[in-house]
């Protein structure tokens, strides 16, 4: 019979929504924890940076910061783009938006004849790119999830010492801006040269200060900190946006699973109580046909 | 003097480590080893990767693991110890270091490499710390 078949078939078709659903449901709800922590991450990484920031700021009052190898503004010929994506899937928009930004400044700065040098944080800027052709000078995998400080390290570190050599002549940082759990904005931020403005309007340290190195030894020592601790910002804003905007995409996967397994019920319905009249026709049909001879 | 103390301040670069009032601060900086008492002259000193020992105000001593950082000492007699890594001995699992420091050494055996060489001097040091918080002498 043709009618069983379909409500078979349309069974199965429930249950294997339904369990598309619980998992949909199970990672919403993963991600909503994660973003916490990320977001507790962030906080707790903000004391360290605006103490160093301060005490560069002190120093830079009394010292020339102009001439630090990573303050230094050169005629501009080639530029690093670093971006940070995401190493898994599944969260929306999120990588799509980062690597809009992305493209949007390669070909910028292309379009003015600098040569660009490409960085990618994650698996998945590194398939989009691969995807178009375009060779990253250096990948990172593994670290978008939980970003640590010796990651934001190493980041920082492969790109000053170029700039420093004088290999590359401007850096841009390309992230997720978490603003709260409802918006994340792609962002992108000028890593290096360091402006000497970011360094203004510090309160001078007073006379009776003992400094061990001298002053300047010790901003040579704190200006790349500084740039570390940046890159690990953007790393960290970059996975609470992550887990943001997963868990948006998960959470109306999971409304769409309930909205289809609902259709699909009232259809299955529909077709059983059609295959019931269609019974009950038949044998009051078979009944009269008896009943008349 | 001996009831003074001082508010010390242990921030890393990923979270606020520790902050209490102490009797004095005894470190390795790179022009060589510092202690700072309470009243001490504002001061910024850069310090070396290694221990830095607090003495907590019930005399008791605390051993923080310190990977490039700097110490200030403010003109109100604060203290704020500022690293990239810093970790507090007794927070620190040794037997996860251990494994950290065996992975490090046997990629280390493929080759010199000055970035695995620096991991390697970090993960001693903070088994050097742990143990020595946790009362066993140190292996070397």
């Amino acid at each position: 019979m043709a009618g069983s078949g379909q409500i078979r078939q349309l069974k199965r078709r429930i249950r294997s929504v339904q369990s598309t659903q619980k998992i949909t449901r199970a990672m919403e709800m993963i991600a909503a924890s994660r973003i916490m922590r990320a977001q507790g991450r962030v906080r707790a990484a903000r004391p360290y940076a605006e103490q160093i920031h301060e005490i560069i700021k002190g120093l830079a009052v009394s010292n020339e910061v102009r001439e630090h190898p990573l303050l230094q503004q050169r005629e501009q010929q080639r530029v690093a783009v670093i971006v940070n994506t995401s190493d898994r899937g599944l969260a929306g928009a999120y990588n799509a938006n980062v690597l809009k930004v992305a493209e949007r400044t390669i070909r910028e700065e292309e379009g003015a004849g600098r040569q660009v040098d490409l960085y990618i944080v994650g698996r998945k800027g590194a398939g989009y790119f691969a995807y178009r052709g375009r060779r990253a000078e250096k990948l990172w995998e593994g670290i978008s999830d939980t970003p640590t400080i010796d990651a934001a390290g190493e980041i920082a570190e492969t790109v000053m010492t170029r700039y420093a050599a004088q290999e590359l002549d401007r850096v841009w940082l390309v992230y997720t801006d978490f603003k709260s759990s409802l918006t994340q904005s792609p962002v992108r931020m000028e890593l290096l040269p360091v402006k000497p403005e970011e360094f203004g309007g510090g309160q001078e340290i007073a006379p009776e200060f003992i400094f061990e190195p001298s002053q300047e030894e010790l901003l040579e020592r704190l200006i790349p900190r500084y740039v570390e601790a940046k890159v690990f910002h953007s790393l960290l804003e970059s996975s609470a946006s992550e887990h943001a905007a997963r868990q948006r995409a998960m959470k109306s996967a999971t409304d769409n699973a309930k909205e289809v397994a609902g259709n699909l019920s009232r259809i299955m319905n529909a077709a059983r109580q059609e295959q019931i009249t269609t019974e009950i026709s038949e044998i009051v049909g078979g009944a009269e046909a008896l009943g008349s001879r | 003097m001996a009831d003074t103390l001082m508010h010390v301040e242990v921030v890393s670069a990923e979270s606020h480590v520790f902050s209490a009032d102490i009797r004095g601060i005894f470190a390795r900086g790179v022009e060589g080893e510092i202690g700072i008492l309470p009243g001490h002259q504002p001061a910024v000193i850069a310090l070396d990767i290694g221990a830095v020992t607090l003495q907590m105000a019930d005399d008791t001593r605390a051993l923080v693991a310190v990977h490039r950082g700097v110490l200030f000492v403010g003109a109100d007699g604060r203290v704020i110890v500022l690293a990239d890594i810093a970790e507090l001995g007794t927070e620190i699992d040794v037997e996860r270091a251990e494994r950290r420091k065996a992975e490090i050494e046997r990629r280390l055996a493929s080759g010199p490499d000055a970035a695995l060489a620096s991991s390697l001097a970090k993960q001693n040091l903070r088994l050097d710390v742990a143990r020595s918080a946790s009362g066993v002498p140190s292996a070397n």
